[in-house]
């Protein structure tokens, strides 16, 4: 899926951008925290987060959304995020921030 | 008051000042007439004025009025028209074009727009400037300047009704006169969200008089007399009688099955608006703009979920729960009106959004997903990909309450704003990650593929479409006559709200755990500082590409003056110091990122310079494997030195190996322990760095046929100092290489006899076969 999301605005919206394959993605509710995995369709400046073809890491828990398949979730809620590591070059993205803060000065 | 007629008939008496003091008076007074009426003041007829002034007033309301064809008259119509007028006013008089703002104008010119004919019901501000012209065009009788800044919510129209026989095409203008900007469409009086009322007849007899920015509001043209409004929450429309959501889809004035071509009969000329469409449905048929509507209808009314059906005779909108007359959930294709479906079938079979904004490399591994996708939901499914994914389709369409929210109009105005947003400059500054990322999985395809035999992938180049960057110059609204500018600060002109002054603290007060803290701070500040002047020092090759012949010197200069102060700050210069302290530079390496940074730094160094730096680092070894014990990120130094050592003369190489062996000066005295030489074994960053300056010495002594003959060389002597030592180490402990040289079975077969020689090579893992 193609991913739109605005260019300048953040080093992470890039970063987000170049994801092929699932993500995990880790979300607390009110009581409990549910482990939501898909593969990333589209990020926006609040972070907030489009999945497709999510599958939830323990169903029994929460059965209600073993029909769901895409999902919106709001950025705010997100606790943390899991990406696969070999899809992540950390040295780029440091630079990449450093490049970011550099120009925010300038 | 006066006597006498004039001045001139008064009589001359002895109080000649009182009658002078009075006449004085009179001319005063004469002269403040004069000035506050002016001289046509008594000329003019005041009557015959405001008998002008009259009918230019009626004038401009039957003008207006004409053109909506509306007969009915409020007492609202009155107060429109005055208001109008007013705004007609305020609008001659601004200077600017608001709508000439170019967040606005840029989103709004790249998309097609949907309604071509002027003067439809669909006009809005959303439109290009063209469609606006165009529409002020035949309305207007005179030309009307500028758009206004104030955009008045005034009252819809009242409800036409049932519509029965009408056919939307003859409908009449909207009453144009409802905005003071003549051409712009009529705004809903009603705000969004408001909860819609009974059924029978909504009254719109609120008048909002509050002005309102013109970017704010998103147009509400009527598109049908919607007993509902068009805004309705899912619960709201629950809780409204009637509704289909709790009863039958069809209300019983309806028959329940309509053949499509009666259908299109219905629909038939009529000007039908996207909106009325599922917008869901076109959310997912990208690239389908509104073009082929008549081909939709037959589709939409066989009673997909979620759609606002077009009220045609007898019809009110509702949201159509599954009707009873839809067919079945297909398991196979669906029959339909053949060709219309085929149409949308053909267009839109799975959605696939656009990737033509990707890196090459992107989309390629997407496309293999996706087929990766595909094919498991094919295994999965087994009645064929498409019926299955129709079916869910459907189901979700029918049991979508949320559809319809929003017009079409306010979702193509969401997604060009968030297109706007994708325009960039400069690609590669604005989305560097992801430029690099992908370049560098190309270089390593590319790299394999030159080891292997496989065909040649395209080497494709992503070029993206770069806007040039306008200069626009905001120039604030302003009045005519009006003293000083407004000051309003919109999105182009931003105000500053906050003053922050950055105040630097003094050192006087600080304690010594401060001291110690702030060090470490320092040393931190000073790796970013040299890490920004290594990211502009890597970017020059890029930039000397891009530059033209005569920048081209000025940027080696640079270039150079950048690598000496990354020089400096890793050494940390002292002024009055001939050679700094390797204190400096042991901070930096005592942190990660100090020591990638070096690692980076290294290749642009000059020999000498990148010598220094290893010479350091070789003699505070121990330390610095200390420090790195939770980090372990020495062994990313290995490469770049190794690098460099190929450049260093044998001397270099000689003292290098001492610092690095800790070896005593003086060949005969052995010191008792070398921890220093344990702690470098011990490590693998330390061992590794060991054997790559032993073969290198190696390599320079084999190869250069005159040192070989002499016998005094610096380096045979440190060569036996060096074996003595290593055969002393215990082998305890000792780390595994990061790789192994083979050239040091050799260097040492010269030095040590057959069995210290086996010795050696059992401790330090030399031959292959042994580990």
């Amino acid at each position: 899926m193609g991913l739109v999301m605005p260019l300048s605005v953040c080093t992470f919206s890039g970063f987000f951008k170049s994801f092929t394959s699932p993500i995990h993605v880790l979300i607390p509710c009110s009581e409990v925290t549910s482990v939501i995995c898909g593969t990333l369709h589209s990020v926006d400046q609040y972070l907030n987060i489009k999945l497709t073809d999510i599958s939830v890491t323990d169903p029994e828990k929460y059965p209600h959304m073993l029909s769901v398949k895409n999902c919106f979730i709001r950025g705010s809620v997100v606790r943390y995020v899991q990406l696969p590591a070999d899809e992540v070059d950390t040295q780029l993205l440091q630079d990449a921030a450093r490049k970011e803060a550099l120009q925010q000065k300038q | 008051m006066f006597r006498y007629e004039s001045l001139e008939d008064c009589p001359l008496d002895e109080d000649e000042d009182a009658f002078q003091g009075l006449g004085e008076e009179d001319e005063e007074i004469d002269q403040f007439n004069d000035d506050t009426f002016g001289s046509g003041a008594v000329d003019d007829d005041w009557q015959e004025a405001h008998e002008r002034l009259a009918e230019l007033e009626e004038k401009l309301p039957a003008a207006v009025n004409e053109q909506t064809g509306n007969g009915e008259r409020d007492e609202m119509d009155l107060l429109g028209d005055h208001e109008e007028n007013l705004a007609e006013r305020l609008s001659k008089m601004v200077i600017e074009n608001e709508l000439e703002d170019p967040a606005i104008m840029r989103a709004v010119q790249t998309r097609p727009v949907l309604q071509t004919q002027p003067g439809s019901l669909n006009s809005s501000i959303w439109d290009g400037s063209e469609v606006l012209r165009r529409i002020r065009g035949p309305l207007l009788a005179q030309e009307m300047p500028t758009v206004s800044v104030l955009e008045y919510a005034l009252p819809q129209r009242p409800p036409q009704g049932p519509e029965d026989d009408r056919d939307l095409s003859e409908r009449a203008l909207p009453r144009r006169s409802t905005s003071p900007v003549i051409g712009s469409p009529p705004v809903k009086a009603v705000p969004i969200g408001t909860p819609p009322k009974q059924m029978s007849v909504p009254s719109f007899n609120q008048q909002i008089l509050c002005p309102k920015p013109v970017h704010v509001r998103p147009p509400m043209p009527p598109r049908y007399p919607a007993p509902y409004g068009e805004r309705m929450s899912p619960n709201q429309l629950c809780s409204v009688p009637n509704s289909s959501l709790l009863g039958h889809p069809f209300p019983p004035s309806v028959p329940p099955v309509l053949s499509p071509l009666q259908r299109a009969q219905l629909l038939g000329g009529a000007q039908l608006q996207p909106g009325r469409m599922s917008p869901s449905q076109f959310a997912r048929v990208p690239g389908f703009v509104g073009s082929p509507l008549a081909a939709m209808n037959p589709k939409l009314l066989q009673g997909r979920v979620g759609q606002m059906l077009p009220p045609a005779p007898g019809f009110r909108a509702f949201f159509s729960a599954p009707p009873p007359a839809t067919p079945p959930p297909p398991q196979q294709h669906p029959p339909g009106p053949g060709p219309h479906l085929q149409n949308l079938r053909s267009q839109a079979p799975v959605f696939r959004p656009d990737t033509t904004h990707l890196h090459p490399q992107h989309r390629r591994l997407l496309h293999q997903r996706q087929q990766q996708n595909r094919n498991q939901h094919r295994n999965l499914n087994g009645a064929g990909d498409r019926g299955g994914h129709r079916s869910s389709h459907q189901d979700h369409i029918r049991k979508d309450p949320y559809a319809n929210l929003m017009l079409q109009r306010e979702k193509d105005w969401v997604s060009k704003i968030q297109m706007m947003q994708l325009q960039s400059t400069d690609p590669y500054l604005d989305d560097f990650y992801y430029q690099n990322y992908f370049e560098k999985l190309e270089k390593l395809s590319a790299a394999e593929e030159v080891q292997g035999d496989g065909p040649k992938k395209e080497r494709t180049k992503l070029i993206t479409p770069q806007v040039a960057k306008l200069e626009h110059t905001y120039k604030p609204v302003q009045f005519e006559g009006s003293l000083g500018k407004l000051t309003v600060s919109s999105v182009n002109n931003p105000r500053k709200m906050i003053d922050a002054v950055v105040t630097s603290r003094s050192e006087d007060d600080e304690t010594k755990e401060k001291q110690v803290r702030d060090k470490r701070r320092k040393t931190l500040f000073i790796i970013e500082k040299t890490y920004s002047l290594l990211l502009d020092v890597e970017d020059y090759e890029r930039r000397y590409l891009l530059s033209l012949e005569e920048e081209r010197p000025a940027l080696m200069d640079e270039r150079k003056h950048k690598i000496c102060c990354m020089y400096d700050n890793l050494r940390g210069k002292l002024p009055g110091q001939e050679r700094p302290s390797d204190d400096h530079f042991v901070q930096i390496m005592c942190i990660r990122k100090g020591k990638r940074m070096v690692a980076r730094i290294l290749p642009f160094l000059s020999t000498e310079q990148a010598a220094d730096i290893l010479m350091t680092t070789a003699r505070n070894l121990p330390f610095l494997i200390k420090k790195d014990a939770q980090d372990e990120v020495l062994p990313c130094l290995l490469s770049p030195f190794s690098l460099l050592l190929y450049h260093l003369p044998p001397v270099t190489v000689t003292s290098l190996l001492q610092q690095l062996m800790n070896l005593p000066q003086s060949a005969a005295a052995p010191a008792p322990s070398n921890p220093h030489l344990s702690a470098v074994l011990q490590n693998k960053f330390g061992l590794s760095l060991l054997l790559v300056v032993l073969s290198r010495g190696e390599d320079l002594q084999s190869s250069d046929p005159a040192s070989e003959s002499a016998q005094s060389n610096p380096w045979t002597e440190v060569m036996f100092v060096a074996t003595r030592e290593l055969l002393r180490i215990p082998q305890t402990g000792l780390a595994k290489p990061i790789s192994i040289p083979t050239n040091l079975v050799s260097l040492f077969s010269r030095y040590v006899d057959r069995q210290k020689l086996n010795l050696l090579e059992t401790k330090l893992q030399l031959v292959q076969g042994i580990r």
